[in-house]
């Protein structure tokens, strides 16, 4: 049992952590100075993730994990692959924070306790395999976020952001609780592993065989479960999709993103989203995934997700375009980029086996998860160096403020540039090899259109990201405009400088890290991915143990 | 006439549209959030009318799961409810307004 216990290793440091900084901020005389820990905190837990990743542990003793915490969470690779980048994410958040909140007279502990509460959410969201669990997962990472959302109390635009936040969240919760409710009702289960099997079975007509009229009874009671699970499904859908904020659910994303103090918005970007799109990842394909082809109809969900995928990274990217604020320029392409992480999710449940080993399902998966990670590194870099780029009163938010920045402060510049061009996906950044791995699986999968369709949103999106470096690098400010001026933080200096070597290392690197995904698909003890039919080798993906 | 597991499902079918409509078409924050309230307790009327038409251990389901899942959407609801209010009085300290029509610093 303590053996079990190690693999919440993660969580606990969190939740520990958290409520020792909530005792140490009220008897603390000075505000701040919780960033550090914070962050300290954080590394910890993506450590242990780590450690516990190295120490590997077969199928047999993850499933004997999960049944021993009643089928609610999966200790499996892909838990602790998407623990890791969640730490990492908030850690590097939260050393934003450090120095965002000082620079900006916003310096309370909340936003630490909050940001460490809202990441613990994320993770027990991360390993969910049950709705309950994904439910009380979602809600604790929401709670946080939306009043991190909130947190400049005297700010409109930030209350008006967590309010529509709030609202559109909470609506959507609401909507994928009610699909759960539907699944429970016509499964009788709520662990994912428990429906998948129940809705793969035909409707049981044993207790009232012999009856008159049993068969139709039974006919009927089929129609229904079919038609009420592809409703249970379509609810689902737009609950998660609404998290990750991809089109057309995503009317909350630019004003909760602008509204947002800025490290709050980073943490926004990429932490939530690897959680929700984790859970995508277990509910889609570990309920409807029905590789094997048989009974569930609510395995349409592929075509669903095409849509959600292509409306996303158009709508996201058109939008963008028109935009004048860099912020809110990041909370459309941060849609589109769930577009194409979508994008690769419609092509997880193909089953057919892969010329590097696993299958096309799985090279997927592991493309969803990689990109995840690099999205990760860019996106905090690419807030942490609009941050960098202004300090109090000489924030740089619009196109307007960089101009000129180029000359005056090479070095923002410089960092805003690189982490551009690695949300843009330009080599050798490993924005890049993130694109790579989903056109590749798109096209494996025989989805051309869909890889076209990506092409052609990243050829869009480079002209608003090259935007921000020419106004930065060809143009001179307006005469008497309000210049942006940097600020220097050594946190700040420090989450750059990391940041910016892990997008090299992972773009110089690529195939090592895809590998580490790959792997992180395979050993799951809950289906993330469709396994080819024959699955010779028992560590591919065994079929998940119910919680009887 | 006896009261029957379809009953349970019309009525909270019909809560959870009262309410998902509502939500919609309202535009004072307040009322939103009473109308997610009304969702959220929809959604529990169909976990527990369920719960209780199911056979006990059927098809090997943990009994009441129904029931516990109910327990937490109110605890959670409770916490959502909290926090919402808080950031309604928020943004009514600093603007004077509960209409979400109203928030529009940021219309582009």
């Amino acid at each position: 049992m303590k053996d079990l216990l190690l693999y919440l290793l993660p969580i606990v440091i969190l939740t520990v952590g958290g409520f020792t900084m909530m005792l140490v901020d009220a008897f603390q005389k000075e505000e701040g100075g919780l960033s550090v820990p914070t962050a300290m905190l954080h590394f910890a837990a993506a450590a242990a993730a780590l450690a516990l990743w190295s120490r590997g542990g077969s199928a047999d003793d993850l499933a004997r994990a999960q049944i021993a915490f009643n089928g609610w969470l999966a200790f499996d690779r892909t838990t602790l692959f998407l623990d890791f980048v969640i730490a990492l994410g908030g850690g590097l958040a939260s050393l934003l924070a450090g120095s965002y909140l000082e620079e900006h007279r916003l310096e309370r502990g909340e936003f630490y306790t909050l940001l460490t509460f809202a990441s613990t959410g994320c993770m027990m969201l991360a390993g969910a395999t049950d709705l309950i669990m994904v439910f009380i997962g979602l809600e604790t990472l929401s709670l946080g976020v939306y009043a991190l959302t909130g947190f400049r109390r005297t700010s409109a635009r930030s209350q008006e952001g967590a309010l529509k936040y709030f609202l559109l969240g909470s609506f959507a919760a609401a909507l994928l609780l009610y699909g759960s409710a539907l699944l429970y009702g016509m499964t009788g289960h709520t662990d994912l592993a428990g429906i998948r099997e129940a809705l793969s079975r035909p409707v049981d007509g044993a207790a009232i065989a012999g009856q008159e009229g049993a068969q139709q009874f039974v006919a009927i009671q089929q129609t229904v479960r079919d038609r009420v699970s592809i409703l249970a499904m379509v609810m689902i859908v737009a609950g998660l999709a609404f998290k990750v904020g991809s089109v057309p659910f995503h009317m909350w994303v630019p004003d909760a993103y602008e509204g947002a103090p800025t490290p709050a918005t980073a943490y926004m970007a990429v932490v939530v989203k690897a959680a929700a799109f984790g859970a995508m990842l277990r509910v889609l394909v570990g309920v409807f995934g029905d590789p094997s082809g048989s009974a569930s109809l609510a395995g349409g969900w592929p075509g669903l997700l095409a849509w959600l995928a292509v409306l996303s990274m158009l709508v996201g990217n058109l939008i963008a375009l028109a935009q004048s604020s860099v912020k809110r320029m990041l909370a459309y392409s941060s849609i589109s980029h769930g577009g194409y992480i979508l994008a690769a999710f419609v092509v997880t449940p193909r089953a057919e086996e892969m010329a590097g080993g696993g299958s096309i399902g799985q090279g997927a998966a592991a493309a969803v998860l990689f990109y995840l990670l690099a999205y990760t590194v860019s996106n905090i870099g690419a807030f942490g160096a609009l941050i960098a780029a202004g300090r109090r009163g000489k924030e740089a938010v619009s196109y307007e403020d960089l101009a000129g920045l180029g000359k005056r402060h090479p070095a923002a510049a410089l960092a805003l540039s690189f982490f551009v061009l690695s949300l843009a996906g330009m080599p050798p950044t490993v924005g890049f090899f993130a694109k790579y791995n989903v056109i590749r699986s798109a096209v494996e999968a025989g989805y051309s259109w869909l890889a076209l369709a990506v092409v052609i949103n990243s050829a869009i999106g480079l002209y608003y990201y090259l935007r921000v470096m020419v106004k930065m690098y060809m143009t001179d400010p307006a005469p008497g405009a309000v210049r942006a001026e940097p600020m220097d933080s050594p946190g700040l200096t420090l989450t750059l400088i990391a940041s910016a070597a892990m997008v090299l290392a992972l773009g110089l690197m690529p195939q090592r890290f895809y590998d580490y995904a790959l792997e992180a698909v395979k050993l799951s003890v809950a289906p993330v991915a469709a396994a080819p039919a024959a699955a010779d080798a028992p560590a591919a993906a065994p079929s998940a143990p119910s919680a009887r | 006439m006896t009261i029957q597991i379809h009953h349970y499902l019309i009525l909270s079918a019909l809560l959870f549209s009262i309410g998902a409509a509502g939500f919609l078409v309202r535009r004072n924050s307040l009322v939103a959030l009473m109308c997610i309230e009304l969702m959220l307790n929809a959604v529990n009327l169909t976990l527990i009318a369920f719960n209780r038409w199911m056979p006990a251990n059927a098809g090997g389901a943990v009994p009441h799961q129904g029931q516990v899942f109910a327990f937490f959407v109110i605890a959670v609801a409770a916490a959502e409810a909290a926090l919402g209010l808080a950031i309604v009085l928020s943004l009514y300290r600093v603007r004077k307004v509960v209409r979400t029509d109203d928030a529009n610093l940021m219309k582009e």
